[in-house]
């Protein structure tokens, strides 16, 4: 009898352990990783869900990017930028770079978008080899969630 | 072979599942391992006549020079949207009708490159017993397309039944 007690209680605070380090090891990854992609990225914002098909191809629907943060004066015409606006956020190609604001239009419209101030920009799109890092469908429960 | 025929007919009629498991593994079948055969038997089954079922459209579009320029192909057989240029758009309906008395749940999945440029009026809604409807499929051909490319894939229709509804 008491074997199995010695036993059932070994079990139990092995089981108990176990959790802990899975809770410790999960918690540290969903809250740890977007940390410390905001402190590489350098800005609050790291990865953005693509919500609508306007920088097709490029960039589809549903897929997830990340963000870097980029000053004034790194900023070129072609780069894919986000920026704050009314709506929220929006996801286009830089069009014309001006002193004061820049022009972004969706590679997808026809129109350029208004003009957009300079500290509304929150990044430029992570890139390697000049190509965005995307991750397809992993921003899908963003887009299910916005066309609720 | 009338004899092979009989002798196979004998040995599928004295068939067993436990027994051959048992003869196999060395162990009879437990219960919840019964159930949970039975179980999988079912979701398979279900998911196979699912599959079988579903409705497979070849869609294609072809992009091409100018400006306001469609030029369409009116087949049946797939979702062709013809010729379109940038900034146009064409539609096909598709009429679907639930011929079972059982209400069916209406999924579509969108495959290949057309899918980012296929806008489905409706998807996964629910269908009464005999119940019909159409489904609108447009595609917008937006300004980044590429002249002369062709734009295809598949639009996959699953029916699925659902239990009655009191």
């Amino acid at each position: 009898m008491l074997k199995i007690r010695i036993i059932s209680e070994y079990y139990m605070r092995s089981f108990i352990i176990n959790l802990i380090i899975y809770i410790v090891i999960i918690g540290g990854v969903v809250v740890g990783f977007p940390r410390a992609l905001s402190w590489y990225l350098g800005t609050p914002y790291p990865m953005a869900a693509i919500t609508s098909g306007s920088m097709w191809p490029v960039l589809k629907e549903g897929s997830l990017v990340f963000i870097k943060s980029v000053d004034k004066s790194e900023i070129k015409v072609g780069d894919i930028i986000v920026y704050r606006n009314d709506k929220g956020f929006t996801i286009h190609r830089v069009a014309e770079l001006r002193e004061n604001d820049l022009t972004t239009k969706g590679d997808a419209n026809f129109q350029k978008d208004a003009p957009v101030k300079y500290e509304n920009i929150i990044g430029r799109t992570f890139t390697v080899f000049n190509r965005p890092v995307v991750i397809p469908y992993l921003g899908m429960i963003t887009v299910m969630a916005n066309n609720k | 072979m009338k004899n092979f025929i009989n002798n196979l007919i004998e040995r599928i009629k004295g068939f067993s599942f436990s027994q051959w498991w048992e003869k196999m593994t060395g162990e009879p079948l437990k219960t919840w391992e019964k159930v949970a055969g039975v179980v999988l038997l079912v979701v398979f089954l279900l998911v196979f006549y699912i599959t079988l079922d579903a409705n497979k459209f070849k869609a294609t579009v072809r992009v091409i020079e100018g400006e306001s320029v469609i030029g369409l192909n009116p087949t049946t057989e797939r979702l062709d949207f013809g010729d379109l240029s940038r900034g146009t758009s064409a539609v096909r309906r598709v009429e679907v009708k639930n011929d079972i008395p059982l209400s069916t749940y209406v999924v579509m999945v969108k495959t290949g490159e057309i899918s980012s440029l296929i806008d489905i009026s409706k998807n996964f809604f629910r269908l009464k017993p005999r119940e019909e409807t159409k489904i609108e499929y447009s595609v917008y051909m937006p300004a980044s397309a590429e002249i002369d490319k062709i734009y295809d894939g598949r639009v996959y229709l699953f029916k699925i039944p659902l239990p009655a509804r009191k």
